[in-house]
């Protein structure tokens, strides 16, 4: 058991110093993240890696964010904190690991989600489109590229 | 003890940049030609969780409860005598420790025959996420030993073969269905407006000695749902969340002998996405198919009951008289995960609910094919994480499993009071 979490840290150490942080979500992180975007639009995403769309969601977000460096962006991954090596592979896989990336860090996932939003069934991916006021949009399912940009196009109007 | 885990992996994540720094300054830092392997170790370790919380019940003709779990990568197949309060030392299935999912939509599943045989079917998984086979193992001398454990997918590629069900007649008839991603190779999927994954099945007429060639049930199933599996009158019966059109993802039910698929929902959930919460079916001895299952759709939220009247699943132009959606739980606490078990007359209906602190188990009973049922009983709250509830019911007993973290494994009487 010790070996096991004694890898776990390890893992992050390796891959830690390599990418972007991958920060434990916790019961206030959405209220953290909130706060780095203040009075910004932003977009957050949730995914997993046993989720079969989700590939696809962060592929789209990659392409994306090539050409919008400053795309405002948080992802969360739904898996654990155990599985940060293949979290961090598959951000970095799709050029998402600069962006503000998160993993849910809690013995019981379910209080995460049911504290973001009660509405939420676990479905995935799952997306908030956060306005400047930070008035979201719920969304379930792949949002993709058009939709995103629309919703970019928007947001930069209104500012 | 997973709470205290957590507590650690959080202090890990804080201490990370020293680490990090710490590491680079020492100069061990691992080269990155080793990403891989680290990969692979990291997932090896993963997938080793020492006791999985998702485990599987039966009763036997007998009435006996049987119950297969994982531990340290091994299947353990015990039973108790006394209505779950005490079990026998568990036997070890599986004789290599192997990846057995067993989490939420995953579980190891177990049937036992009136001739005591004990069927096994789980899914393995492979060195990539979602990759993995279809496993089965028996036992024919009441549980002391296990044959060694089969592939079922005669497909070999490292794709995704998951999420297995498993049912038997009782009388030498046994079959497994999985959802089955081996069109995902084909050049044509990805121009396909169809998913690239479908159900499959293995069908044994031998009680398990030998299986029939793999059967393409249907293409164009959802993803990453529990299927469900079920013995009715014609044979054997999948349910499962499939895809109509583009992007509906609605319930499917098809004999495995080669019927038609009937579509038995009509919520019009549209999700280009995971709902990773599937369904499941019981036949009762009419041959009654009774099916629970969870959708967001348009004209439909929540989880719900259905009974489909007995027909042949497996001969075309079945349409068979199905009963309204009936809903089930509170859908402000998450009433979610439902299953079904059916015995003669007797239908039992369980699900878990969540208020955001705490799950609670829950289970509602019919004593007329599902024509009348009582009242919904809560039957325990768990403090911590919790399994899905299992439901066990034969003649005289109804049960409900339900694993939880803090409290270990529960097995849980459902009060037969009303007709």
């Amino acid at each position: 058991m010790i070996r096991t979490w004694l890898f776990v840290l390890l893992a992050f150490a390796a891959t830690g110093a390599a990418a972007g942080e991958l920060r434990p979500f916790t019961g206030d992180s959405l209220t953290q993240i909130q706060r780095q975007f203040a009075g910004r639009p932003f977009i957050l995403t949730f995914w997993s890696l046993t989720c079969h769309h989700c590939a696809k969601e962060l592929q789209a977000l990659g392409r994306l964010s090539r050409n919008e460096r400053k795309l405002p962006l948080a992802v969360v991954s739904t898996d654990t904190p155990e599985a940060a090596a293949d979290i961090q592979a598959a951000l970095q896989r799709f050029g998402l690991d600069k962006f503000d990336t998160w993993v849910f860090a809690d013995a019981v996932p379910e209080r995460l989600r049911y504290a973001i939003d009660p509405a939420w069934r676990g479905e995935l991916p799952r997306s908030y489109l956060f306005d400047a006021a930070h008035r979201r949009e719920a969304h379930s399912g792949m949002l993709g590229e058009a939709q995103i940009k629309a919703w970019l196009k928007r947001q930069r109007a209104g500012e | 003890m997973r709470r205290g885990t957590g507590r650690l992996i959080l202090l890990a994540m804080a201490l990370l940049p020293q680490f990090a720094a710490a590491q680079q300054h020492a100069g061990h830092a691992a080269p990155a030609d080793d990403a891989q392997a680290r990969r692979q170790r990291a997932w090896d370790e993963r997938m080793a969780l020492a006791r999985p919380l998702s485990v599987g019940a039966a009763l036997d003709a007998e009435g006996r409860l049987w119950l297969v779990r994982v531990e340290n990568r091994r299947l353990l197949v015990s039973h108790s005598v006394d209505g779950g309060r005490s079990f026998s030392s568990p036997v070890m299935a599986s004789p290599q420790p192997e990846a057995v999912m067993a989490d939420a939509e995953n579980r190891p599943k177990i049937a036992v025959g009136a001739d005591g045989t004990v069927h096994l079917s789980w899914t393995q998984g492979l060195d990539k996420p979602m990759s993995a086979y279809i496993r089965y193992a028996r036992s024919t001398d009441g549980g002391r030993t296990f044959s060694p454990p089969v592939i079922l997918n005669d497909d070999r590629q490292m794709i995704s073969h998951r999420f297995d069900s498993l049912a038997i007649d009782g009388r030498g008839g046994v079959a497994v269905a999985w959802l089955d991603a081996r069109r995902r190779s084909a050049k044509t999927v990805g121009k396909s407006p169809q998913t690239d994954v479908g159900i499959y099945a293995a069908v044994s007429g031998d009680n398990g000695a030998t299986f029939g060639p793999n059967r393409k049930v249907a293409d164009h199933s959802c993803q990453c749902c529990r299927t469900g599996l079920t013995w009715a009158s014609a044979g054997p019966v999948a349910f499962w969340r499939h895809v109509f059109g583009r992007n509906i993802r609605d319930f499917a039910i098809a004999g495995l002998g080669g019927g038609p698929v009937l579509r038995v929902t009509d919520d019009d959930w549209e999700i280009d996405g995971c709902p990773h919460h599937g369904g499941g079916i019981a036949a009762d001895g009419s041959g009654h198919a009774h099916i629970v299952w969870f959708t967001n759709g348009a004209r439909r939220k929540g989880i719900f009951y259905r009974r489909v009247a007995q027909t042949d699943f497996s001969r075309g132009g079945a349409s068979p008289a199905m009963s309204e959606p009936m809903p089930l739980g509170d859908p402000a606490r998450q009433a979610g995960h439902p299953a079904v078990a059916a015995a003669g007359s007797r239908v039992l209906l369980t699900w878990r609910e969540f208020d955001g602190q705490r799950f609670s188990a829950w289970a509602m009973l019919s004593q007329d094919a599902g024509a009348s049922w009582g009242s919904p009983q809560k039957l325990a709250e768990a403090a911590q994480q919790a399994d899905y509830t299992l439901p066990l019911l034969d003649a005289r007993q109804a049960l409900v499993v339900w694993s939880t973290a803090a409290e270990g494994l529960r097995v849980l009487p459902v009060a037969e009071g009303q007709p």
